[in-house]
């Protein structure tokens, strides 16, 4: 395998998304020789996003949220339930949102966003090799004392490296294999996924502010379950960049096969509710994409590290599905954290898997795992009670709607009526339950 | 000129940019499984419907692998994992510019 003129760095990372290259800016600022290898023709070029939290990126680079390609900061979030040709939201803010640093909280365009956080990579000191496919790690050694000891490129070139960190995103061919080659523990559940689609739609950004209420240096985020996701776990969402709209749907594989729906048609249901349609009116589409989403959360986490390597990001499955759908953060603390840790394995010359012990550890000890931690039995709650999503909302619903519908009859019957038709049917134990469950997804 | 809530999943595809290659298909079906395949799922959770009915035969299925957005779904949802799905070469495939 080893040929003679084969190149040999420090570390390679493999995949040009927010792990990665949190990844290999921490481990250029710490001096090691770092090579990232993405596929695409540019970092951002195959990923997918929208809302980004930005604690960490603000910590890596002061006062990044100045310099990034941020299209808006979210001033004002709101969760809604869309039902059968009625709707109910709650739509909230602070004006503490509207004020540097933004609560942390930024709508970007991940192409574009992805290709400048590269850049900063580029600006410590990694080399990044964009157009290039890994398909394999290189392996030293066999069985028990097998070790990674760098990648293998499409064409047949290798590149040696002391550590490997995978940062391919959900959908991971290398860290699967690598799962396999190097026997590592999988979580107690299996991965579980999600699949995402979304689109961007152009709009004049003063017919985005005048739609959404907002000042031209805001911006809304806005969360959706209810009747376009019947029959799925899943929702929708709208984020206002500076002159276009994301609007998404996401949904749980299983239940998409389970319910023979289409993702482009759950997509087109949600676009055409009647508290949405107005919003997209008029727009022009830019563009059409999907994803998947690694949604198994605490349960589903395996082993992250072996002797030359480390799993960060999606591929670890470090999003936390709860109310935040925090992705981006975590793929990007991740990455900082195993940057950390092939400095000090650096500095003690010891890469083996207690060398870069260092990388669980500040996961456990940082917000990653103890946020995972937290949302342990979100994945559990939604598939198990379907109707927090559904059943419970359509009824607040109709109870709000009925209790404002106007008749010539007296108040009180009209609200007498009301409260009957909201009481009836509904299962009252199983309310309680549920209720209860549902608290631990806030 | 398509109203954007009636845009059909072509018109879709064709705003999102590609660097195609028709040359090397990126995916491969062991068609083996579908024959023994009855809800053939593929045909409906494709967000790209890269896998459409075989108009020769109603057993198979026929793939556009140029219209695929990579997501990764078809390797979870196909029930036999009948289908051998590689990452494009280097730089070709799906090319986001919002994302
Ligand atoms: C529709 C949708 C909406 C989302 N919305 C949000 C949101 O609002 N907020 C949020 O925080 N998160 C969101 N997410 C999740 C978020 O996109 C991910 O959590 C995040 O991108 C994970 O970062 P990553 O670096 O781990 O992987 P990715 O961003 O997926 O990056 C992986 C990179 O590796 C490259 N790569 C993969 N394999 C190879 C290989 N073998 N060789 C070379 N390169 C390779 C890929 O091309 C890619 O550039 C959303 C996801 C989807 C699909
Ligand atoms: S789902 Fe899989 S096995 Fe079934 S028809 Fe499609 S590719 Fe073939
Ligand atoms: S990766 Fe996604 S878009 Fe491509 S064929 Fe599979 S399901 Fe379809």
């Amino acid at each position: 395998m080893d040929s003679d003129d084969a190149v040999k760095v420090d570390a390679v990372v493999v995949g040009g998304g927010p792990g990665g290259l949190a990844a290999a800016l921490s481990m250029a600022r710490a001096g090691l020789e770092t090579v990232l290898i993405e596929r695409g023709e540019y970092a951002g070029s195959k990923n997918v996003g929208g809302l980004f939290y930005g604690t960490v990126l603000n910590s890596l680079i002061p006062n990044a949220f100045e310099q990034a390609p941020i299209e808006r900061p979210v001033s004002r979030r709101s969760i809604a339930y869309l039902g059968p040709g009625t709707h109910m939201t709650v739509d909230f803010g602070a004006e503490a949102w509207s004020q540097p640093p933004y609560n942390n909280t930024y709508i970007v365009n991940r192409s574009q966003f992805d290709r400048w956080l590269a850049k900063q990579a580029e600006e410590a000191g990694a080399t990044l090799l964009e157009g290039m496919v890994v398909d394999d790690l290189l392996y030293e050694g066999n069985n028990g004392t097998r070790k990674v000891a760098g990648v293998c490129l499409r064409g047949g070139e290798v590149f040696h490296a002391d550590v490997v960190v995978l940062a391919e995103g959900a959908n991971c061919l290398v860290t699967e294999k690598a799962r396999k080659a190097l026997s590592l523990r999988s979580g107690r559940h299996e991965q579980d996924y999600a699949v995402g689609v979304k689109e961007i739609i152009g709009l004049p950004r003063a017919t985005i502010e005048e739609r959404f209420h907002l000042e031209p240096h805001e911006g809304i985020a806005l969360d959706f379950v209810g009747v376009p996701f019947e029959g799925l776990v899943g929702g929708g969402f709208i984020y206002t960049a500076k002159e276009a709209i994301h609007i998404g749907a996401v949904a749980k594989i299983e239940t998409i096969v389970k319910s023979g729906r289409n993702p482009n048609d759950i997509l087109d249901a949600f676009k055409r509710h009647p508290g949405i349609r107005s919003y997209l009116q008029g727009g022009e589409l830019l563009e059409y994409s999907a994803h998947m989403l690694p949604e198994g959360g605490y349960h589903a986490l395996g082993e992250l590290t072996a002797d030359g390597l480390m799993i960060v990001g999606d591929a670890a499955g470090l999003l936390n599905m709860s109310l935040y759908k925090e992705g981006t953060n975590h793929a990007m603390e991740s990455g900082r954290c195993a940057g950390e840790a092939a400095a000090e394995a650096k500095a003690a010359g010891d890469f083996s898997k207690a060398g870069l012990a260092g990388y669980e550890r500040r996961l456990q000890e940082g917000v990653v795992l103890s946020d995972l931690k937290k949302y342990t039995e979100v994945p559990d709650i939604l598939s198990g009670a379907p109707g927090l999503f559904s059943l419970y909302p359509e009824k607040v619903t109709k109870l709000l709607v009925d209790f404002f519908t106007v008749t010539p009859e007296p108040k009180s019957v009209i609200q007498k009526r009301a409260i009957r038709t909201f009481l009836d049917d509904l299962p009252k134990w199983r309310f309680l339950k549920d209720v209860f469950r549902a608290r631990k997804m806030l | 000129m398509s109203d954007i809530l009636s845009l059909s999943l072509e018109d879709k595809l064709y705003r999102t940019k590609y660097e195609p290659d028709a040359a090397h298909p990126h995916i491969r079906v062991n068609s083996d499984y579908c024959v023994k395949c009855g809800d053939k799922p593929c045909l409906f959770f494709c967000p790209a419907q890269v896998y459409k009915p075989n108009p020769n035969d109603a057993n198979l299925v026929t793939v556009s692998h140029e219209n695929c957005l990579e997501c990764g779904t078809c390797r979870y949802g196909c029930p036999f994992q009948a289908i051998d799905w590689q990452n494009p070469d280097g730089g070709m495939g799906v090319k986001y510019r919002y994302g």
